[in-house]
């Protein structure tokens, strides 16, 4: 898999995701929801409004603040119109009145005929601008989906990998009847955020189901509480389950450190070999408590080896 | 090095090597060792100072503490016995490949 998407941010899928933490509210040209905001940014439209389109980042979505709304106001009548037209034809994906500033009934006009989404906001200018940029990031941060299943183990974010068949699935139920949680079954979608960590999730329509071999699907919350699922995690360790026979090596101290990337992001990586009587659900979850460890600052078979060359040395 | 080879007893083959590396049996050439030495059938045995561990043990390689210039006998015991020790010969001839 390992599949890159670049996101297709359209204003409707902005509006839903963020409408409640940004106050949104439409107010007209529903039309245009499918527009495609093409920056993750936010810009104020006042030079535009003033006639300055030489520099105009057309692509973001557009605020009007109490500035850019004092300024319209002061215009004459069809001065005003005209220089509305213009900005609403310059291909912009949305306008936005902050301080639930309103648009004259000529202008919701306007914007209603050219297809632009109008939306209002309680918040203040600054104050919306700042949540809409962290909004947008969200919304344009890489994204890629791992096939492997995510499971929480207290507090540690681990991706479970391998080929379909060698017990990712019920490695995954004995976590999640020792209490731990599962984020995703089966595939992962990951989000680098601030381009240096990356969040797992699971698509919606199979968040919180499981699909069993032999049982068919299950609803995870509905058969383990509802303290077994949770919706994202960062991700902290990688374990690859691999049938022991197709291991070329194995690292059988934990001295080498092995990395798996994922969207530019080196993680922490362990090949478990499979074999029958194994409990692999035991082995991730070690596996997981040491890597917390060692997010402590206690790295176990280096200490181990230190003290041992140690001994060696003084006889 | 010692074999005695008779028609349906296991071979068994002995030899004694000196620990060439700074550093000694660490984890790395413990790992290297119980690499190699499970390439071979043989049950491989290594005595120092009278203690005596599996040779496919990594804990145990590593309990022995066998610093640079400490004496290991190794013995092995089964089909491959010689070309385990030849195998196992080749890691202290190359230091465990560490210097």
């Amino acid at each position: 898999m390992n599949q890159r998407q670049q996101p297709t941010v359209t204003v409707e899928r902005f509006y839903l995701n963020h409408a409640e933490n940004l106050q949104l509210r439409l107010v007209t040209g529903g039309g245009g929801l499918t527009r495609r905001i093409l920056e993750g940014s936010v810009n104020r439209c006042g030079l535009a409004l003033a006639g300055f389109f030489k520099y105009f980042a057309f692509k973001r979505v557009q605020v009007i603040g109490a500035a850019e709304w004092q300024f319209l106001k002061s215009l004459p009548e069809p001065e005003r119109e005209r220089r509305v037209e213009a900005v609403l034809a310059a291909k912009i994906p949305c306008l936005v009145f902050a301080r639930n500033l309103s648009a004259s009934p000529a202008m919701l006009d306007q914007a209603d005929r050219a297809g632009v989404p109008i939306f209002k906001t309680s918040m203040t200018t600054m104050k919306f601008i700042n949540a809409a940029t962290i909004a947008l990031e969200m919304e344009f941060a890489p994204q890629v989906s791992e096939h492997g299943s995510m499971v929480d183990i207290l507090g540690i974010g681990v991706l479970i990998r391998g080929e379909s068949g060698i017990g990712k699935s019920e490695s995954v139920l004995a976590l999640l009847e020792r209490g731990y949680s599962l984020v995703s079954d089966d595939i992962t979608r990951f989000r680098l955020v601030e381009g240096r960590e990356l969040v797992g999730t699971s698509s919606e329509t199979t968040r919180y189901h499981m699909e069993i071999r032999g049982l068919g699907i299950i609803n995870v919350p509905a058969v383990f509480g509802v303290r077994s699922v949770r919706p994202e995690k960062r991700l902290d360790l990688v374990v690859t389950l691999m049938e022991s026979g197709q291991m070329a090596e194995v690292d059988r101290v934990g001295l080498e450190r092995q990395t798996y990337s994922i969207l530019g992001v080196e993680l922490p990586h362990v090949v478990i070999p499979v074999r029958s009587g194994r409990d692999l659900a035991r082995l991730i979850e070690v596996a997981a408590l040491d890597q917390k460890l060692k997010s402590l600052g206690h790295n176990a078979a280096r200490e181990f080896n230190e003290r041992l060359i140690e001994r060696m040395r003084t006889g | 090095m010692s074999t005695t080879s008779q028609s349906g007893a296991p071979r068994r083959a002995v030899k004694e090597f000196t620990v060439p590396n700074r550093l000694g049996i660490h984890a790395r050439p413990a790992a290297l060792f119980v690499k190699v030495a499970n390439k071979y059938h043989s049950h491989i045995t290594v005595e120092k100072d009278g203690e005596e561990i599996n040779g496919k043990s990594i804990m145990g390689l590593m309990m022995l503490a066998a610093g640079q210039g400490s004496k290991l006998k190794v013995v092995a015991e089964g089909d491959d016995a010689v070309e385990a020790l030849q195998g196992l010969e080749e890691l202290f001839v190359k230091k465990f490949n560490e210097e």
